[in-house]
């Protein structure tokens, strides 16, 4: 049984201005999940992610820590947030300091951790998220990817059960976005569940144990990234296009070529594998 | 980005201890304003200028021409004290005026060479700190001496949204360039209104997401961060120890021989 680490109840937000981001969420997220967040801009993602720790109040409906509702108190909302850490989309909004070291620090040592323990664990965080290069150099230097390894880094000093990074990959290159899945991919090993939202349709389907569908402020579907992609009337609606290796796999198995009783293929190397198979079976006969 | 900003973290005296060198610093600081000694000053500006040029790999021209902004100054400025209209003709000059004297003495040729020397020693002490350290390192500096928390988290928080709103201020200025903002006298000085009017929304929007960021980092009032320097060794501490004493010697020797 899987044990429940967040749970949303019916939340709408509305903005000072009167935009209503979100319209009534409904979402229970399970300890240890990777979970990828889609919809289009605008759809609401960002206002969830500040909701579930604590930085928006949602105007109705609740939300659950293990259990526990949020309530807006000093000491809870310090407890919600040395748990549920966020990386924010854009890493020029949470650098505040001049210095990587310093900056890096800050979460560390707002949990009231002893020196010794925040120092190391800056240490681990600056190897992990290989920002040794430019540890000396001032924030105010750093390329957009630097600037969000460091933003990262930031967050899982803190060494939270939840991470959640708001496009991870936006404005990075091909290169640091590897990096940066890469050091995604190894906090979910470790057993944080991480919530990620993202444009890409590909990265989602191949890395998430379950998608998110947002449309104008309500989640329109969500399950695992197989029942999530195959449901075309949905991503239609969404503007979503179907991974790529989704549909390759689907107007093959229409022509025959594939059995559709096969699991279907997560990234375009398992279909090429699948492609693989088939021709040595061909030769074979 | 600011020139003098950069410089500082390519200094080859970057790492060595912040304390020791504000408190070097500091002292020749003192030292000279306080004698307004010209062989003193003429010593200290050479100490600094080598401290920073030579063992700190400062491009010497740029040094120069930092030092050039605080001299030009200078220089308009003390000719406003070495002349006077006198009734009297003094020593070094005298051209009269109806039945006045646009006249300088040669004490105050003095006192004015006094004050232009004493002002550029004190500037290069202050150029040899600021070209040598960076920023953090000179608010840990200002933790340890007690200066109120107010004031280091606004200067590390204002430090830092210079460089943040620098570069909106650069893109909003390309983007106007771009779509021929500057096409006339007209255009441009509407663009510069209009960019402003936006950098200040900026301003204000980009604080409250700052400090968002820093509440779900659970920021509780007072910024706590990492500090490492480490403590000044014994070496470090002689070597700042004589240096002062020589300066001190120095000083004195020039206030008795009185140059
Ligand atoms: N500070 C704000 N004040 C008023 N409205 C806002 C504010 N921030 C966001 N909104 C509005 O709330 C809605 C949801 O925005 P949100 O940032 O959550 O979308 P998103 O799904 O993260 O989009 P994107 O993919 O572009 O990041 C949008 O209509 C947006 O205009
Ligand atoms: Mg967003």
């Amino acid at each position: 049984m899987e044990e429940t680490i967040i749970k949303a109840e019916n939340i709408t937000f509305t903005y000072e201005d009167g935009t209503q981001a979100l319209k009534g969420i409904d979402i229970e997220i399970k300890k240890g999940r990777k979970i990828a967040f889609l919809g289009a801009n605008g759809s609401g993602k960002s206002t969830f992610f500040l909701c579930l720790n604590g930085i928006h109040q949602p105007s109705n409906g609740t939300l659950y820590y293990r259990a526990e509702p949020y309530h807006y108190k000093k000491d809870f909302l310090l407890k919600l947030r040395s748990k549920v850490g966020i990386v924010f989309q854009d890493p020029d909004r949470q650098l505040f300091s001049a210095s990587v070291r310093q900056e890096i620090s800050f979460g560390a040592m707002n949990l009231g951790l002893a020196i010794e323990e925040v120092k190391a664990r800056v240490d681990r965080s600056i190897e992990d998220l290989e920002i040794t290069a430019f540890q000396e150099k001032p924030t105010h230097f750093l390329s957009g990817g630097q600037k969000k390894q460091v933003a990262i880094a930031d967050i899982l000093v803190m060494d939270p059960e939840v991470i959640v990074l708001d496009e991870p990959a936006a404005a990075l290159d091909p290169k640091h976005t590897t990096i940066v899945n890469h050091h995604i991919d190894q906090m979910a090993k470790k057993g944080i569940t991480v919530l990620i939202s993202t444009h890409d349709v590909d990265h989602a389907y191949a890395w998430a144990d379950e998608v998110v569908l947002f449309h104008e402020g309500k989640i329109i579907k969500s399950g695992t990234p197989k029942t999530v992609f195959s449901d075309e009337k949905t991503l239609l609606a969404t503007n979503l296009q179907k991974p790529s290796a989704l549909r390759l796999f689907d107007d093959l198995c229409a022509k025959g070529l594939f059995d559709p009783s096969l699991p279907p293929p997560r990234n375009l190397e398992e279909l090429e594998q699948y492609i693989h198979d088939i021709s040595k079976r061909s030769t074979a006969l | 980005m600011i020139i003098i900003d950069k410089l500082c973290y390519y200094s080859k005296l970057r790492y060595q201890n912040p304390y020791i060198k504000t408190a070097w610093a500091m002292i020749a600081l003192i030292i000279t304003v306080s004698t307004r000694s010209i062989a003193l000053s003429v010593l200290i500006l050479a100490a600094m200028s080598y401290l920073t040029v030579i063992k700190g790999g400062t491009n010497l021209r740029r040094y120069c021409h930092f030092m050039a902004i605080p001299f030009a100054f200078l220089f308009l400025s003390s000719f406003a004290i070495a002349v006077n209209f006198s009734k009297t003709p003094l020593s070094v000059l005298s051209l009269p005026i109806g039945s006045w004297y646009l006249t300088a003495s040669f004490s105050g040729l003095y006192l004015v060479l006094q004050l232009i020397l004493t002002a550029l020693a004190a500037v290069s002490c202050l150029y040899f700190l600021t070209l040598t350290t960076p920023m953090p390192d000179i608010l840990m500096v200002l933790k340890k001496v007690r200066c109120p928390y107010l004031i280091i988290e606004m200067m590390m928080l204002i430090y830092r949204f210079i460089f943040v709103l620098l570069d909106i201020a650069y893109q909003l200025r390309i983007s106007q360039i771009c779509r021929l903002g500057n096409k006339d006298k007209r255009t441009s000085w509407k663009a510069l209104g209009e960019l402003m009017a936006v950098l200040l929304v900026r301003a204000m929007k980009r604080a409250n997401e700052m400090y968002d960021a820093m509440e779900s980092r659970c920021y509780n009032g007072v910024i706590s961060v990492l500090e490492e320097t480490g403590v000044a060794t014994k070496k470090e501490i002689a070597l700042l120890a004589i240096c002062s004493l020589c300066l001190t010697a120095a000083a004195l020797c020039c206030a008795y021989l009185g140059i």
